[in-house]
């Protein structure tokens, strides 16, 4: 980087806001997709396609949302981090961080179907069960937990985990994880959009940031790893893993640095940001990229192998399904083109500081991270859907449906045009950096 | 032992603080000296631009040090723990699925070699360790580690005169300008 000294003349008073015409025409697209692809999707979440539309499209949404809430949090987590951390480099691009966590209050809205009954009968094997140990229970008088243990279909594995896993308390989560996480990130955002039009902004912001952002972190690392317990783990309820919250948050927090790298260049190439990000600053994002790819691998691999080594059926059965027929292919290509390829592709200093090369690294990761998300959550549809359907009759069952990837498409599409609608917005509705807080300048000459 | 034939180390060039030095700094790298270095009390951030230093080739080394490492690793647990005497526990094959096994030797001995060929990759390329230097011959220089900051610029460079590169010295601002005589003790 030239040694040009960025000073306050080179920052506008008023600072940069992201002229709304010139992204018009992606917002209303985004819109009417999403606005379209919902009404596509809630009858065929309400079951007007038939029972088999319904349980595959119910893991076709649980996936569309998942993948998005983790982008979500995973801005959450960058603005918590460079917060608590009291950090100086990031100050120009924490608008970003800021607004790509701010979606996930808005995450409320696609994560609704999974509410429904008839939603869950397919998605999640233990909340049938408990419905109908809570009907038998109903004569007695006594709650699902007496059901699940003295009921004709007696389930040991759920009567022991009932204080955690129950009706009742699974939906408290669900929707408190939203208001708990949003407030923090609404909050956090509100501090920093406050400043910009503060005539006399000082530093008190800053310290009220990084004193809340140190009750924030708990709080986003309780919600997102019992978020990813309740909606993800739970499709088979007798699976145990302590590495599962770790595993989610590591994918979550790589693919958010993706995003957010996605956003400056484009908004560096729209004209946006040029005196106060630059080569430094990819740089800095690349490097953390490149750490959570390694971190990915280690907690992935970490869950994999204490697994491998111990072989408890318990255990391993998350495994032994994902490795089976064309699974294993997938859990290959996840070792290779999640860590092998991306560690060798992010090792070279001077490649991270290329934007072209960043976008097209920020891409692929993304992928790899919709396939790491669909090695999750798919490998389960095949046998919950088919097993609700036919009954008692295992000659049906089957590890795939389908025509489901049809479904997948519909609902990715669905919920993506809905963030990135979202995210368009939060991006338009405030200046696209704190022009105003006072490490502004340190950030804009940030050297590594 | 005769100390009459000395041989001229370089000069070696006072500045009053950090920045004088920075710029200093700046203005030698500019007339395109190759065999300098600057001496500080404390690091001074962005020194190593001003003073026009590349990169090291250190991470080409390490990396396929690390390289080394893993193919080793994998090699010598392969051999062992599949060809000469298979490993069963608990049913698992003993074959190329077997890798997960040997992971953490791969991570480990890919860890101890990168680390190696960075330590001993450094020596090399600084030339440590060593007796002595002949920079240690000047009378100030041990002010280096309290509150002086120096430019030196050695003899061995080709664009190094006796009159000339001291007037430069001069001209940058330098002050106590010493010629610094290797006396070989």
């Amino acid at each position: 980087m030239a040694h040009h000294l960025v000073t306050s003349a080179d920052i506008p008073e008023e600072g940069e806001r992201l002229d709304a015409g010139r992204l018009k025409k992606i917002r209303t697209i985004c819109l009417a997709v999403a606005v379209g692809g919902g009404l596509l999707s809630a009858p065929a979440l309400f079951g007007l396609f038939g029972q088999g539309v319904q349980g595959s499209f119910s893991f076709s949404w649980l996936y569309g949302f998942f993948f998005f809430a983790t982008l979500a949090m995973g801005g959450c987590f960058w603005t918590l981090l460079h917060n608590v951390s009291n950090s100086g480099w990031g100050v120009s691009v924490r608008r970003v961080m800021e607004n790509v966590g701010f979606v996930f209050p808005w995450m409320f809205i696609p994560m609704l179907p999974l509410l429904l009954p008839e939603v869950q009968k397919f998605l999640f094997e233990w909340m049938p069960k408990h419905r109908e140990a809570a009907e038998y229970a109903a004569r007695y008088g006594e709650s699902a937990k007496y059901g699940l243990h003295h009921g004709p279909k007696t389930d040991h594995l759920l009567y022991v985990k009932y204080w955690y896993l129950n009706l009742d308390f699974w939906y408290v989560r669900m929707v408190a994880y939203f208001p708990l996480l949003g407030f923090t990130i609404y909050f956090l955002r509100k501090l920093s959009v406050d400043q910009d039009s503060d005539p006399n902004p000082g530093t008190s912001r800053l310290k009220r940031a990084r004193w809340h952002s140190c009750w924030g972190v708990p709080v986003f690392a309780v919600v997102l790893t019992f978020l990813a317990i309740d909606v993800v783990k739970t499709l088979d309820y007798k699976w145990f893993s302590t590495m599962w919250g770790v595993y989610v948050f590591a994918g979550s927090a790589l693919n958010a640095m993706a995003v957010i790298i996605l956003i400056t260049i484009a908004l560096r190439r729209m004209g946006y940001l040029k005196n106060v990000v630059g080569p430094e600053h990819d740089h800095l994002m690349g490097k953390l990229v490149f750490a959570f790819t390694v971190f990915w691998a280690y907690i992935s691999f970490d869950q994999y192998f204490l697994y491998w080594y111990a072989n408890i059926t318990e255990e391993t059965r998350y495994f032994i399904l994902r490795n089976t027929a064309g699974w294993n292919y997938v859990s290959v290509v996840l070792v290779f083109g999640h860590f092998v390829a991306p560690f060798l592709l992010l090792i070279r200093q001077d490649l991270k500081r290329r934007n072209g090369y960043m976008i097209v690294i920020a891409c692929y990761l993304l992928f790899m991270h919709m396939i790491d998300l669909y090695h999750m959550i798919m490998p389960e549809r095949g046998p919950s859907v088919t097993k609700v359907l036919h009954p008692g009759n295992p000659d049906s069952w089957s590890l795939w449906l389908n025509m489901s990837g049809v479904g997948d498409v519909v609902a990715f599409m669905t919920v993506g045009c809905f963030f990135v609608y979202i995210l368009l917005r939060n991006l338009g509705s405030a200046a696209l950096y704190p022009h105003r807080d006072p490490r502004i300048l340190e950030s804009a000459n940030v050297h590594n | 032992m005769s100390s009459s034939v000395k041989r001229v180390y370089g000069y070696l060039a006072e500045f009053e603080s950090a920045s004088a030095l920075y710029k200093a700094a700046e203005k030698v790298r500019d007339a395109g000296f190759r065999k300098w270095d600057c001496y500080t009390p404390y690091p001074v951030h962005g020194l190593d631009d001003a003073m026009g230093i590349k990169r090291s080739i250190l991470p080409y080394f390490v990396f396929f040090g690390g390289l080394t490492g893993l193919t080793t690793a994998f090699i010598l647990s392969y051999v062992t723990q599949v060809g000469i005497y298979p490993t069963v526990v608990q049913g698992k094959p003993a074959n190329i699925f077997t890798v997960p096994a040997f992971f953490p030797i791969m991570f480990e001995l890919t860890v101890l070699f990168s680390g190696f060929t960075t330590l001993f990759g450094f020596l090399g390329l600084t030339q440590l360790p060593r007796w002595n230097h002949p920079i240690f011959a000047s009378r100030q220089i041990h002010r280096a580690t309290d509150d002086g900051y120096f430019i030196e610029i050695e003899a061995r460079d080709p664009k190094f005169s006796a009159e000339g590169t001291r007037g430069f010295l001069d001209e940058i601002g330098g002050g106590n300008i010493e010629l610094v005589e290797d006396d070989g003790t």
